[in-house]
């Protein structure tokens, strides 16, 4: 079991932001009006600001591993994947590794709609490297595990996408390779179909020393299917060991942007507008994911351009499919200008796990002047540090986990 | 079987690989196939309508200069090279547009991406196969059997795509990083189409009163003698180019392919960055 999987060594990728940036000004012409030279060399040479998506990365994975890629947005969790895959190349270093790799970086990669799903289990099976015979042999059991054997014939752009999604994920799921890796791709369809598809992968990985690298913001499912991780913060390794410590390294790192969100200012926030909000644990700590049980709070500032009468600021909860699930309110006043921090505690609602939506909205005589219900997130976990929590949590639990009072009665 | 990653630039033409995914050839070939006429009334009839209307309004081009010529002939001449330049022009045009047109795979999955293009040259080879059984059948029934030349068609075939592929696979990089292939490779075509022997033969353009200098330009674009090689096999008459500008070409056309392919495979593994 302790046989060398993948070898990473001094991983390096560097992207030359200005030249991506200017893209369009590139043209054929002035390309050619280089020199002809040009159009065979590399073209990024002279590109002005560099970023490195990726430094100095090392690391081994021993055969059979589980291991979860945890970091914010842009930590480069995506590019290891896409250099590993060898979508893209890296800038330096060199990887090593054992057997059939097969990345699911998208689900339904080259999926055509005007394709039946059978014509498309061929299609998409060969582009993840399957040859003919493998794609025959394991047909029935993709279709089985799909579950969508009536409209096999239909083509996929009347699937709804939940169909789409478990046709995808069946196909990659039996591809059979001696790594696997998967990006996310669990953010989609429902919960029934994500914990088969955690299932499925676990059973991939118990059969015979396959090994899987798996990228998620859920750290739930990353706590469920993995068995090490990888942490990435800015393009660097910070921790590569087991998972528990790597979830709790992650959750209580000090990088807590993702529980600070910057609102968009209205078109003519003439009264004003609310800034930014915090996501918050009830003594103010930011926190990206709050444990399940806990308290937490949202932090509002506001910005308030001039006296406003008869103001309310609210704040409502809703679900990832998109059912409100609770809205509270400040008591109108007539304020002054000027800067100011709302704050919404919640102490009486446990949410189960997940992702929520927080909806916020200003108003003043009953008229909204700044209303924001696609920027903040609101993630619930059971991952991480759970002492205080020794309830079992489930989703099919409910969506609110408060016990309820009861009585208990002995009748003769 | 072990898998080195490096940073190094160059790729190589890996032949075992390309043979590792042919069923990934074949799905795109198919996927292209059965695609392209969906949600179409007239379906795969779109393969003969396209020649058999240039092959008229050409033709009838044709019949108003070459006046000595029957109808019959004229016309027949001109449909084969018509139906010859389709699969020319479709071959360079479906392979430039081949990498851009799958960039959804390209940035998601490996695999080897010469892929592409070579699965985008089946929907032009099964359309020039309909209209070339239709067109020999005709010619049969209208001139008779076709020379003994005609074994070497496949030669001439094999040739042309080759020559096509490699132009196509030049557009097809460079069109990774610049769409402006897009817009200038129609036009591009539509030029070269006027610089072949479609209803004025070759011996009809040297017999015109021209400067020499503009011959040897004709002889020397690669594309008339493969025209002429392919009427040659079907009717049996050669018309030039003279043997050494044949030497020209085909040395054009292999230093242009090696060039092609050695652009292609030194950014092949950066597709993905510049799509």
């Amino acid at each position: 079991m302790s046989e060398i999987a993948i070898k990473v060594e001094n991983l390096g990728k560097k992207y030359h932001l200005k030249h991506q940036q200017t893209d369009a000004e590139d043209s054929l012409v002035r390309s050619l009006f280089k020199g002809t030279k040009n159009l065979l060399r590399s073209h990024s040479k002279n590109a002005a600001e560099e970023f490195w998506a990726l430094q100095a990365i090392n690391f081994e994975i021993k055969k059979g591993d589980r291991v979860g890629i945890v970091g914010r947005n842009g930590a480069g969790k995506s590019t290891l994947l896409k250099i590993l895959s060898r979508i893209v190349k890296p800038t330096t270093g060199r990887i090593e590794y054992e057997g059939r790799m097969a990345s699911l970086l998208e689900v339904g990669t080259g999926f055509h709609g005007d394709l039946s799903g059978r014509e498309n289990i061929f299609l998409n099976g060969s582009i993840l490297g399957m040859t003919k015979t493998e794609i025959e042999k394991q047909f029935d059991e993709i279709v089985a595990f799909s579950e969508v054997e009536q409209f096999l014939d239909t083509p996929v752009k009347r699937y709804s996408s939940g169909m789409y999604v478990r046709l995808a994920f069946a196909v990659a799921a039996h591809l059979n390779p001696e790594i696997l890796i998967v990006d996310e791709v669990l953010a989609v369809g429902d919960a029934a179909f994500q914990k088969k598809c955690i299932g499925k992968m676990n059973d991939i990985s118990k059969a015979g020393d396959k090994t899987i690298l798996f990228v998620s913001h859920s750290m739930q499912a990353v706590q469920k299917l993995c068995n090490t991780g990888i942490y990435l913060s800015k393009g660097k390794l910070m921790e590569h060991g087991s998972i528990d410590s790597i979830i709790n390294r992650y959750l209580h790192s000090g990088e807590q942007s993702q529980s600070i969100y910057q609102l968009q200012k209205p078109d003519s926030a003439t009264q004003g507008y609310a800034e930014t909000v915090y996501i918050e644990s009830e003594k103010g700590q930011p926190l990206m994911e709050i444990p399940v049980g806990d308290n937490w709070r949202v932090r509002i500032t506001i910005n308030l351009t001039q006296d406003v009468e008869h103001f309310i600021g609210g704040m409502g909860i809703v679900s990832a499919l998109d059912q409100p699930i609770r809205t509270t309110w400040t008591k109108p006043l007539n304020i002054k200008k000027g800067n100011y921090e709302l704050i919404f505690t919640n102490n009486d609602l446990m949410l189960t796990t997940g992702t929520y939506k927080i909806v916020i909205g200003l108003s003043s005589n009953e008229r909204t002047f700044h209303y924001d219900d696609s920027t903040v997130s609101l993630n619930i976990s059971d991952a991480g540090d759970t002492a205080n929590n020794n309830r079992i949590v489930n989703t099919q639990s409910g969506l609110i986990l408060n016990p309820m009072p009861y009585e208990f009665n002995q009748l003769n | 079987m072990k898998t080195v990653i490096t940073s190094e630039d160059k790729s190589f033409f890996r032949l075992n690989e390309i043979i590792a995914y042919k069923s990934l050839i074949k799905h795109l070939s198919l996927r292209d196939l059965k695609v392209r006429y969906k949600q179409t009334w007239l379906g795969f009839s779109w393969s003969i309508i396209r020649p058999l209307v240039n092959s008229i309004i050409f033709g009838a081009l044709s019949l108003l200069i070459n006046k000595e010529n029957s109808i019959s002939s004229n016309f027949i001449t001109v449909t084969s090279v018509v139906i010859f330049w389709q699969l020319l022009s479709s071959v360079i045009t479906d392979v430039s547009n081949s990498l851009v047109a799958n960039s959804n795979i390209l940035t998601k999955v490996y695999f080897p991406k010469i892929i592409l293009p070579i699965s985008s040259i089946t929907i032009s080879l099964i359309d020039f196969s309909i209209a070339f059984v239709i067109f020999i059948i005709t010619n049969i029934f209208v001139v008779g059997l076709p020379p003994w030349q005609i074994v070497l068609l496949p030669l001439i075939i094999i040739y042309a795509l080759f020559f096509s592929l490699s132009i196509g696979l030049f557009f097809a990089t460079a069109s990774v990083k610049f769409r402006d292939v897009k817009f200038l490779l129609p036009f591009l075509m539509q030029i070269a189409f006027y610089s072949i022997p479609v209803f004025i033969p070759t011996s009809k353009f040297l017999s015109l009163n021209i400067p020499s200098i503009l011959k040897d330009i004709y002889f020397l674009n690669p594309f008339v003698g493969i025209i002429n090689a392919f009427k040659y096999c079907l009717f049996g008459v050669y018309e030039g180019p003279p043997f050494n500008y044949l030497v020209i070409n085909l040395v054009t056309i292999l230093i242009l392919s090696i060039l092609s392919i050695r652009y292609f495979l030194k950014f092949e593994k950066s597709f993905a960055d510049y799509i």
